[in-house]
C-alpha cells in the first residue's frame, strides 16, 4: 500500500532539547504575565454587557448605516456613553424577508441605566424602548434583529459565576491529577493552567475585543484542552521514569516531550483548522470565542511543553513509589 | 486489546447503528418525520438564539412577599386574642424589623395569657413531614414583649409557593391556548425564567408580566368617603380610620378623586370561577361578567345583604374600577363589574382575571430577544464552519496516516458526529451557538484520541514490534493518558455546565457529549474496526 503520510517529515525519534531552553521559556512566560497583569492592571479588560449590565441592540437598517447621524440621534435623546458599532454580516445572511443583507448591521450598545429607587425598576426596558423609537423618528425605519438587556444585579452575578468557575474547574482538575500523579505533577499542571488563563487575559486586554460570558466557556475549554496535553506529557513522563531507571530526570522528560511531540503538533493542527472555519465563517457572534480558542491552542501547547514539564525539575519532582514503581491501573 | 467477542461486536454496531436511527430525524422534512416510530421522531431542540424568540430572567420581589407574611401573621395574633376566653390586654402588636412582630402586653399577666395563643399559631411549615420545621420562632423577650419572628423555612416556603404560583398564572396569561412551547421554570431561588420561542414583539408580554391583575371587592365607608374634611385629608396624607383604605379611581372610569373603604375583605381575585368580557345590558359600553365560587357567592350575598343602599368598591391593582349602589342583596354570585370598558379592554381584563392574580411582582432583571432570521444565519454559518472543518481534519489524518488507518480515523470522527447528534436528539438537550461551536471544537479534538493510539502504533513497530504486537501494544498503551486527558477536560465541562447559564450550559452539554462520544469511537469502534481489517488480511508490515 502505497503510503504518502504528512507527518513522517517530522523525524521518528525527534531529539530536540526543550528542557535545555527552559531557562529561555521561564523569562519568556514570566515576561508575559507581567505584561498580561500589567495590561489587565491599566488598560482593564473591555467588559460585554454580560458583565457590565445594560442593552445592546443589533439593527438592519434600509441601506448602509450612517454612523454619524445614529451616534448624533442617540446624543440628541440623551444617551451619554452609548457605543454604535458597524458589523460585517455573516455570511450569506438574509434579513426577515430572506432578501440576502448586503451592507452592514449596526450594534447599538447602552449603558446600565440607574436602577435605584421604585422607578429603576423598568429602567434598562425604559431606555430600550425609547431608543428604537427615537431612532426610527429619527433615522427612519430599521429591523431589530437582535436585543440583549441585562440589569445590575445579574451583571453582578455573572460575574461573580464567571470567576467562580474558573477557580472552581482549577480546584478539581488540581485534585483529580493528585489523584492519579504525584503532588509535583497537579501542582505543576496547575501552574501552567493558571499560565495560560493570565495570557488569554492579557491578550483580551491588549486587543480590547469584548470580554462576555463565552469567554469564559472559551477559557474554560482552553484549560480544558491545556490540560488535555500537558496530561499526555506527563502521562508519558511517568512511564520513561520506570523505564530509564538509570537516566538523569531532564533527560527522561526531554524524551517524554519528544515522544509526543508528532502528536501534540498533529492534534493542534487538527483543532486549528476547525477553529479558523469557525473564525473566518461564524459571524461576529462566535468571532470573540474562537479568538480565544486559537490563541487558546497555541498557549496551551506552549505551556505543556515548556512550562508544564520543566516545573517538576522545579518542584524537585522524586523518583517515588508512584513515579517509578507498577501502576496502579 | 484485539480481540473482540461476537456479542461485543454486535453491542458495539448496535450501539452504532442505534445512533443512526435516532440522528437520521435530523435529516427529514416534518412529514417524512411523523411517520417514523415515537423514539425516532426527536429531533435537536433549538435554543432561542438559533430559533428566535424572547427570553426573560424574571425576579420575584421578595420584599413584598415577606411584608405580606407578616401582615397575615398580626391578622392572625390579633384574631387569636380576640376569640381567647380570657382575652389578654395588648399595648401594641406590630412589625418591627424585617422579619418579625413585636407584641408588647399591658402587663406580666396578659403576656402570660398570651403566649400559649401565639405559640400555637406556630404550625409546622409542611404538615406532611414529621419534623417539619415551624412557620414561626415566638420569644418571650422580657416581662411584657413577645417576639415572633417568621423563619427561614416558613419564609422559603412562602417563596417557593409563589414562584410556583407566579409561573402558573404567567403560563394562562402568556399563552391561554398552550400552542407557543413556553419555557416557564424556576431559576434559583428567587427567578423565574421565561422563553418564547419565535416571539419578537415583546411589548405585549411585558405587559402581561407587569400587570398583576389584583381584585378585590370593598365595602365603602360612607360616613368618611362623604366628608369632604376626611377625604381631603386622606387624598393628601393618605392618614385615613384604623381599618380603613383611601384608593382612587381609576383613569378609564372618568371620575377623579376616590373612595375611603373598608381595607379587610374576603372577595378577591380567588373567588373568581369565570370572567368573561360581553355588551353592556343597558348601554352600549362593555362590562366583565363574572362569577364566584359558592363561599364567596355566600359571603358576597351576606355582604350586600347587610349593606342595601351603600356602595361597595371594585378594586383592580389599587384603583377603584366602578363603585356601584348595592339595591339588593346579590346571592346567585354572578354579577357584572362596569367602569368605562370597551370590548377589547373588557376581553383583555377577564383574561387576566381567569388567568388569576400574580401573588408578587416580577421585575425583569435580562432580557434576550433574537429574531429568527438572525438564528438562521447562525445555523447557517455553524454549518458551513463545521463542514469545512470536517474536511480540513478528515483531509489531514489521511495525510498524516495514509489512506487505511486515516480511513479508520475518519470513520470513527464521522461517527462521532453522528453519535453526538443522536444523544442531542434522544436527551431533547438545546442546541445553541455556543454549542455548535462546542461541536465544531470536538471536530478538531475527536481525533486526538486517534493520533495517540497511531502514534504508539508506529512508535512500536518502529522499535521493531509486529504489526499485531504493534497494535495491541499501541492501544494498551494509550489507554491511560486518552482517559487521563479526557477525564480532565470532562471535569472543566461538568463544572461549566453547574456554574454557567443560559447558553454557557448548551455549550457544556455538547462539549460533553462530544468527548464521551470521542473516547467509545476512538478506542471502541476504531479498534473493532482496526482488529477487524487485521484479522481480514493478516498484513506483514503497517502502513502508517
Amino acid at each position: 500500500m502505497k503510503d504518502i503520510s504528512l507527518v513522517r517529515i517530522l523525524p521518528q525519534e525527534p531529539r530536540v532539547p526543550f528542557i535545555n531552553m527552559r531557562m529561555i521559556a521561564a523569562a519568556l512566560s514570566v515576561l508575559g504575565i507581567i505584561a498580561s497583569i500589567f495590561l489587565f492592571t491599566t488598560k482593564g479588560l473591555n467588559y460585554g454587557i454580560d458583565f457590565t449590565g445594560g442593552t445592546v441592540i443589533e439593527i438592519n437598517t434600509k441601506g448602509d448605516p450612517d454612523d454619524a447621524a445614529i451616534r448624533a440621534a442617540l446624543l440628541d435623546m440623551g444617551f451619554e456613553g452609548a457605543t454604535v458599532q458597524g458589523i460585517q454580516p455573516p455570511v450569506g445572511a438574509v434579513d426577515q424577508d430572506g432578501v440576502p443583507i448586503t451592507h452592514r448591521l449596526m450594534r447599538i450598545g447602552l449603558q446600565l441605566q440607574d436602577e435605584t429607587g421604585e422607578a429603576g425598576q423598568g429602567a434598562q426596558q425604559e431606555a430600550l424602548n425609547q431608543v428604537v423609537a427615537g431612532l426610527q423618528e429619527r433615522i427612519g425605519a430599521f429591523y431589530v434583529r437582535n436585543t440583549e438587556v441585562v440589569g445590575s444585579q445579574v451583571s453582578g452575578e455573572l460575574r461573580r459565576k464567571g470567576i467562580l468557575s474558573v477557580a472552581l474547574a482549577l480546584i478539581m482538575v488540581l485534585g483529580y491529577i493528585w489523584l492519579r500523579f504525584e503532588w509535583q505533577f497537579g501542582l505543576g499542571a496547575v501552574m501552567a493552567l493558571a499560565h495560560d488563563v493570565i495570557l488569554t487575559i492579557g491578550v483580551f486586554s491588549l486587543t480590547q475585543i469584548e470580554f462576555n460570558l463565552t469567554i469564559i466557556a472559551a477559557i474554560l475549554t482552553i484549560v480544558g484542552y491545556s490540560l488535555n496535553d500537558t496530561v499526555i506529557v506527563y502521562d508519558r513522563i511517568r512511564e520513561n521514569l520506570r523505564k530509564f531507571k538509570k537516566k538523569p530526570l531532564p533527560e527522561v522528560l526531554n524524551i517524554a516531550i519528544n515522544d509526543t511531540l508528532s502528536r501534540t503538533i498533529l492534534t493542534s493542527l487538527t483543532t486549528l483548522l476547525a477553529l479558523v472555519a469557525l473564525y473566518v465563517l461564524g459571524g461576529s457572534a462566535l468571532k470573540g470565542f474562537s479568538f480565544a480558542m486559537i490563541w487558546g491552542v497555541f498557549v496551551g501547547t506552549y505551556s505543556s511543553i515548556f512550562v508544564a514539564s520543566p516545573l517538576l525539575l522545579a518542584l524537585r519532582l522524586k523518583r517515588g513509589v508512584n513515579t517509578g514503581g507498577e501502576r496502579k491501573d | 486489546m484485539l480481540f473482540f467477542s461476537r456479542s461485543k461486536i454486535f453491542m458495539i454496531l448496535g450501539f452504532v447503528f442505534l445512533g443512526l436511527l435516532l440522528a437520521v430525524p435530523n435529516g427529514l422534512n416534518e412529514s417524512t418525520r411523523d411517520k417514523m416510530p415515537g423514539a425516532f421522531q426527536r429531533t435537536i431542540n433549538l435554543g432561542l438564539d438559533l430559533q428566535g424568540g424572547a427570553h426573560m430572567l424574571l425576579e420575584v420581589d421578595l420584599s413584598s412577599i415577606l411584608s405580606q407574611a407578616l401582615i397575615n401573621e398580626r391578622t392572625a395574633i390579633n384574631d387569636s386574642f380576640r376569640r381567647a376566653d380570657e382575652r389578654p390586654r395588648t399595648e401594641f402588636v406590630r412589625a418591627d424589623g424585617d422579619d418579625s412582630i413585636l407584641v408588647r402586653l399591658r402587663s406580666k399577666e396578659d403576656a402570660d395569657k398570651a403566649l400559649p395563643l401565639i405559640q400555637e399559631l406556630s404550625q409546622p411549615v409542611d404538615p406532611t413531614q414529621i419534623n417539619s420545621a415551624k412557620t414561626t420562632r415566638v420569644e418571650r423577650e422580657s416581662d411584657r414583649n413577645i417576639r415572633v419572628t417568621i423563619t427561614k423555612a416558613q419564609i422559603d416556603f412562602i417563596r417557593e409557593q409563589t414562584i410556583d404560583k407566579s409561573i402558573g398564572v404567567l403560563g394562562r396569561r402568556i399563552d391561554p391556548n398552550g400552542n407557543l412551547e413556553l419555557t416557564l421554570a424556576p431559576e434559583g431561588s428567587e427567578r423565574i425564567l421565561l422563553q418564547v420561542p419565535g416571539a419578537v414583539n415583546t411589548q405585549e408580554i411585558k405587559k402581561k408580566i407587569n400587570e398583576s391583575a389584583n381584585l378585590s371587592f370593598h365595602l365603602v365607608n360612607e360616613k368618611d368617603s362623604t366628608n369632604d374634611q376626611a377625604m381631603m385629608v386622606a387624598m393628601e396624607t393618605g392618614r385615613v380610620a384604623a381599618g380603613d383604605k383611601y384608593f382612587p379611581f381609576s383613569e378609564a372610569n372618568g371620575r377623579g378623586g376616590g373612595l375611603i373603604v373598608n381595607e379587610r375583605t374576603r372577595i378577591t381575585g380567588d373567588c373568581l370561577k369565570n370572567s368573561s368580557g360581553g355588551p353592556h345590558p343597558e348601554n352600549n359600553g362593555a362590562v366583565v361578567n363574572f362569577e364566584f365560587n359558592v363561599a364567596c357567592a355566600r359571603e358576597f350575598g351576606q355582604m350586600t345583604a347587610r349593606n342595601i343602599n351603600k356602595r361597595f368598591a371594585v378594586i383592580l391593582d389599587g384603583n377603584i374600577i366602578t363603585a356601584p349602589n348595592i339595591r339588593s342583596a346579590i346571592t346567585g354570585g354572578r354579577g357584572y363589574i362596569e367602569g368605562g370598558f370597551t370590548m377589547e379592554s373588557a376581553r383583555d381584563l377577564s383574561l387576566l382575571l381567569n388567568a388569576g392574580a400574580l401573588p408578587a411582582k416580577l421585575t425583569i432583571v435580562e432580557e434576550r430577544t433574537v429574531d429568527p432570521s438572525l438564528g438562521a444565519d447562525s445555523i447557517r454559518a455553524g454549518r458551513i464552519a463545521s463542514m469545512i472543518g470536517l474536511l480540513g481534519v478528515a483531509i489531514f489524518m489521511w495525510m498524516g496516516y495514509g489512506i487505511r488507518f486515516g480511513t479508520i480515523a475518519n470513520m470513527a470522527l464521522a461517527t462521532n458526529i453522528i453519535l453526538i447528534a443522536a444523544a442531542l436528539s434522544l436527551f431533547g438537550s438545546t442546541l445553541t451557538l455556543p454549542g455548535i461551536a462546542g461541536i465544531i471544537l470536538t471536530i478538531g479534538m475527536a481525533v486526538d484520541a486517534n493520533v495517540l493510539i497511531f502514534e504508539r502504533i508506529r512508535e512500536e513497530t518502529y522499535n521493531g514490534k509486529t504489526p499485531i504486537n504493534a497494535i495491541e501494544t499501541g492501544y494498551k498503551l494509550s489507554m491511560a493518558p486518552i482517559l487521563d486527558a479526557n477525564i480532565t477536560t470532562l471535569i472543566a465541562a461538568v463544572t461549566l455546565y453547574f456554574v454557567g447559564s443560559g447558553p454557557v450550559r448548551g455549550f457544556a452539554v455538547t462539549l460533553a457529549i462530544g468527548i464521551v462520544m470521542s473516547v467509545f469511537t476512538a478506542v471502541v469502534f476504531a479498534r473493532l474496526l482496526t482488529s477487524t481489517w487485521l484479522r481480514g488480511k493478516r498484513p506483514k508490515t503497517l502502513p502508517i
